[in-house]
């Protein structure tokens, strides 16, 4: 029987320091109530353990201070005030126009993109999985998107998406105008898409793997019980695959409020007026460009809370149905 | 999990009061001894095939006769990130002695990191700077009057066209009508409806902070007769001047005279246009194209002697990481002697920040008649304002200019009023 | 297979014909840009996605070499990346085991750590990590700088340890009971156990520091050392300025970077599809 369900699950965790009897019985010394049963784990997750806290923790910890206080940085060697400004940055950030339309992309993003692709991975998992004939070509052909790099297909893409390009030669005079990345109501959608399409291939892998591990058996005996195709895909494989749809979900949501790199290359400069900016993307231009370390942070530290809290609320929706 | 949590945030909070202690400290040594201090010293230049040339030969002609005081050149990647790998730079303490790739709206920015050194407090700083440059030099200043940059270069940017293209639209291709704002659109208008060119004109209307130098700029400093975007802690843009530039651009747009998309590679080289604003640097990619350069209109049309334009320069910097400074200055000297400006011009085509360059070198402009029209012009530039806050004022701006103008959403007095309000607020920021 | 009931011959086809279809057009992209790098003149229309014989040239692979020299490049990509996946693998196999089986103190915090990585964006760290390592390590212009950052995937630190999770715990018992010690455990018994999930984990991490080019960009000046998708990026946003078919020869460069992680994918994506049933999320 499985030992645990989905990694997600952090209420799963158990207890660093257990007082049961070890197994055989034997009295816990007291080198094992101090450092666990298996002490050497601390040898072994010790290399991970150096990397997380010298790449993460440090500059994390720093981001978190810069945030509280009216930061730039400076040459070594320089001496300026850093005042302590408390949540000053914060209300910045807050009462600004611009990058509260930043969140309010990344919302518009998630809205289209969740759903896309937890329902277009999921069937396309299952019909790749049900698939004989050709199927590594199927499934290489879903995975090359998550692949390739970003900054090698935007060029591509932009090339496609552009007044005169392909996909406007195509529809004609359906085609909006101005053409989609540079036009307010579609650049954000655009990039929707763009990246819906290329990390598909990730969570339909995710799929394809949950699928494979349901049990033969609750198949046969829904087949016995005469259960339509149907009813058997909803009885038994969708809460089979749960777990991966929560991860799915979770990713997705993730890796969109986060969203950087595609802003960046395909609408360098956030499109028209600022159109399709994102968070992230206005945490680059205020901290690196702009030289405003201190808004930057907070924005940062705003934007993780934010992504906590809808994986929280995600995770307890997706968990009681 | 609770456990957990507590103390994941207790290393979080140590980890950032460790943090905040471990910046800044240690006394450096007194200004005076680095300025008197020689030794080897590194250079940065931008990797501009010509630039790279001339950066090699000025570097082994100093090495030749200084062999305690070399000279190591590097090329870095001249891009719209060089002014974040130059800051990040500053920061990490790793910025090479001097830069000459440093631009102009970065300078603020560093200055306020601490990471330039003030030229003026170098016996002859000044000095050297204001009689190299002239009255132009102001424009270089910080708000106190001190050079924290050298200005080193130029590229005034002018209107190209293309002959051919105006040859087939029926326009008079050794003098196109574009003088006045009329005569520029008319001209305009007669490239695209004869399909000579798929635009008229394509400067790129992507949304980085710089890209308002190459459409409006260029056309504010003529129709203003020389002002800055901000003067005197105030912008300037809405008066008469900047908001019949702004509506000249919307018409552009507005006719589909201009592209509204970011157009990869160039869109003049590539012949998908009839004109472009560019500087002397663009030369060097229009290949065999038969082109000609006139003055940037202006509404009602001013003599080619009397309109003003961008500057789009490029200076050099010397960086507080130096320890040497005595031979960074006397090199930096060096490479803007007149012979050193010279082999630039030759080199590059660029014009060297130079008063009166076209009685400076009298030959290189008899034989290069097309580039002493730039020569002519660098002496009426204008350069970005030396301001606080400079690259989110031209951010501001250019997010004002691409909803207003390029898209006509809304009306552009507001928008530019709005943008006025934002950017001197900016501007009186410390 | 999963499905008992025999599918209808028309319900077959008809899944078979739309998953034609969609990865034609997942495909597309990928297609139009090795036709784009090929192509000598640009040309947006319908008909510049057929690959007309008079129109080919390997002119543009040519042009960006001048421009930017591939195989140096590509060299930089190669060991940016071999280094991470051999780190990532050697360190998370390590912790990934010692999270899943191993009881000792600070496993719950480290997991909650692992957790919360993710959800931070690298683009908030980079300047102080910047700081860190140039001004407090030196670490400016090498390798182990550009490394350091992305040295060990915690998403594969996760398919380990979900995958150790699976493993049944009698397996680790029986050898303790035996007396073996952790690290001979680790070595005899997990490590040729977690073939299918390190293939996995490989091919996710690949994918991160090969297509990275924010991160090489800021602590490296010297273009001799930067990474492929790093002069590509440089190279597009430049414009392209000074070459005849600037469209062309970006394709060129996407090309040679994209084709490399197609073609490991394509190789190695039978194991990795049937076998990641062991590594998949359990129900």
């Amino acid at each position: 029987m499985p030992a645990e369900s989905s990694h997600r699950r952090a209420s799963g965790l158990r207890r660093t320091v257990a007082t049961t009897p070890a197994p055989g019985g034997r009295r816990r010394s007291r080198i094992e109530s101090a450092l666990g049963r298996n002490p050497a784990g601390l040898l072994l997750s010790a290399p991970y353990a150096l990397f997380v806290a010298a790449v993460f923790i440090y500059p994390i910890g720093l981001g978190v201070w810069i945030s509280f206080h009216d930061f730039f940085f400076t040459a070594p060697g320089v001496d300026v005030p850093q005042p302590f400004v408390g949540l000053a940055n914060y209300a910045e950030v807050l009462s600004n126009p611009e990058i509260r339309a930043s969140f309010v992309h990344v919302a518009v993003f998630l809205v289209i993109n969740v759903p896309l692709t937890l329902v277009l991975s999921l069937l396309l998992a299952t019909a790749l999985n049900n698939v004989i004939h050709w199927r590594g070509f199927l499934r290489v052909s879903y995975y090359v998107p998550y692949v390739t790099a970003s900054v090698a297909m935007v060029t591509v893409w932009m090339f496609m998406f552009n007044s005169g390009g392909i996909v406007n030669q195509i529809l004609g005079p359906l085609a909006p105008d101005p053409a989609w990345l540079v036009n307010r109501t579609w650049a954000m959608p655009s990039i929707a898409l763009y990246v819906t399409w290329k990390q598909l291939g990730f969570f339909i892998l995710l799929f394809l793997a949950a699928l494979q591990n349901v049990p033969k058996e609750l198949h046969e005996a829904a087949a016995m019980d005469g259960a339509s195709r149907w009813q058997a895909y909803r009885a038994v494989t969708l809460p089979a695959v749960r777990p991966a749809t929560t991860l799915v979900v979770l990713l997705a949501i993730i890796t969109g409020a986060n969203l950087f790199t595609e802003p960046y290359l395909l609408t360098g400069g956030g499109g028209p007026n600022g159109a399709s900016t994102t968070p992230v993307f206005l945490l680059y231009q205020q901290g690196i460009q702009q030289g405003n370390p201190d808004i930057a942070s907070a924005i940062g530290v705003l934007l993780v809370i934010g992504v906590l809290i809808i994986t929280y609320v995600s995770r307890k929706l997706t968990e009681r149905d | 999990m609770k456990r957990s949590i507590i103390i994941l945030i207790a290393a979080l909070a140590t980890a950032s009061m460790l943090a905040a202690c471990g910046g800044g400290g240690g006394s450096s040594p007194q200004a005076s001894d680095k300025q008197a201090a020689k030794g080897p010293i590194t250079i940065w230049y931008s990797n501009n095939p010509d630039e790279v040339k001339w950066g090699k030969q000025v570097v082994a002609t100093w090495n030749a006769d200084h062999p305690d005081e070399k000279v190591t050149g590097q090329e870095i990647p001249a891009g719209r990130t060089s002014e974040e790998v130059i800051g990040a730079a500053i920061t990490a303490g790793n910025t090479p002695d001097l830069i000459y790739n440093t631009a102009a709206a970065a300078v603020p920015q560093f200055q306020k990191q601490g990471g330039l050194v003030d030229l003026s407090t170098f016996p002859d700083g000044a000095k050297y700077i204001e009689s190299r440059t002239g009255d132009a030099a102001s424009q270089y200043a910080s708000a106190e009057g001190d050079y924290y940059q050298l200005p080193w270069k130029s590229n005034p940017v002018m209107v190209f066209y293309n002959k051919a293209i105006m040859r087939k639209a029926g326009i008079d291709p050794e003098n196109p009508p574009m003088a006045t704002y009329e005569e520029f659109l008319a001209t305009a208008r007669a490239i695209v409806k004869s399909k000579a060119a798929k635009y008229a004109i394509y400067p790129s209307p992507s949304s980085e902070f710089y890209q308002s130098w190459f459409d409006f700029y260029p056309l504010y400093a003529a129709e203003s007769g020389g002002k800055q975007l901000v003067e005197d802690g105030a912008s300037t843009f809405t008066d008469k001047a900047g908001t019949s530039v702004a509506e000249l651009w919307r018409t552009i747009y507005a006719e589909k005279l201009a592209g509204n998309e970011p157009y990869t590679g160039d869109a003049f080289a590539d012949g998908t246009t009839g004109m472009a604003l560019a500087g002397p640097w663009a030369i060097a990619s229009y290949g065999k194209m038969d082109w000609g350069v006139a003055p940037v209109p202006t509404s009602a049309g001013m003599k080619p002697e009397e309109t003003y334009t961008f500057a789009d320069s490029k200076n050099v910097g010397m960086y507080s990481s130096s320890k040497n400074q005595g031979t960074a200055w006397e090199f930096l000297k060096f490479s803007t002697s007149p012979k050193q400006d010279g082999a630039l011009l030759e080199t590059t085509g660029q014009m060297p920040l130079r008063a009166d360059l076209t009685k400076a070198y009298p030959d290189y402009f008899a034989k290069h008649p097309a580039y002493s029209m730039f020569a002519e012009q660098a002496n009426r530039t204008v350069e970005v304002p030396n301001v606080a806050n400079s690259v989110e004022v031209w951010q501001t701006f250019r997010d004002a200019w691409t909803g207003a103008v390029i898209f006509g959403k809304g009306d552009i007095a507001g928008a530019l009023n709005d943008a006025a309000a934002s950017i001197d607020k900016l501007v009186s920021q410390k | 297979m999963s499905n008992m009931q025999p599918t209808p011959r028309r319900r077959r086809i008809l899944s078979m014909t739309l998953l034609m279809l969609g990865a034609l057009v997942f495909l597309f992209p990928f297609y139009y840009m090795i036709i784009g790098a090929l192509q000598a003149k640009r040309d947006p229309s319908l008909s510049g996605a057929i690959p007309w014989p008079s129109n080919l040239t390997l002119s543009n692979f040519l042009d960006i070499n001048d421009a930017i020299n591939l195989g140096r490049s590509l060299l930089n990509s190669g060991i940016f990346t071999g280094v991470v996946v051999v780190c990532t693998i050697l360190f998370g196999v390590m912790a990934g085991y010692a999270l899943a089986t191993l009881h000792f103190r600070g496993r719950g915090l480290l997991f909650a750590v692992v957790l919360l990585l993710q959800a931070v964006p690298f683009q908030l760290l980079m300047v102080p990590l910047y700081v860190l390592l140039v001004r407090g390590f030196g670490l400016g212009d090498t390798y182990v700088g550009m490394i350091l950052p992305f040295a060990i995937n915690s998403v594969a630190v996760l398919i380990f340890r979900q995958f150790f999770l699976q493993v049944p715990k009698e397996m680790f018992d029986a050898a303790r009971i035996d007396g073996a010690g952790e690290f001979r455990i680790l070595w005899s018994i997990a490590v040729p156990l977690v073939r299918p999930a390190i293939l996995t984990a490989a091919l996710v991490t690949f994918i991160g520091p090969w297509n990275e080019f924010l991160w090489p960009f800021l602590i490296t000046k010297k273009q001799s050392m930067q990474p492929l998708a790093v002069a590509v990026a440089n190279f597009t946003q430049t414009g392209a300025a000074f070459h005849a078919n600037a469209m062309g020869s970006i394709l060129a460069g996407s090309a040679v970077l994209a084709v490399p992680a197609v073609v490991l994918f394509i190789v190695f994506q039978r194991h990795f599809t049937e076998t990641h049933s062991a590594t998949g999320v359990k129900g």
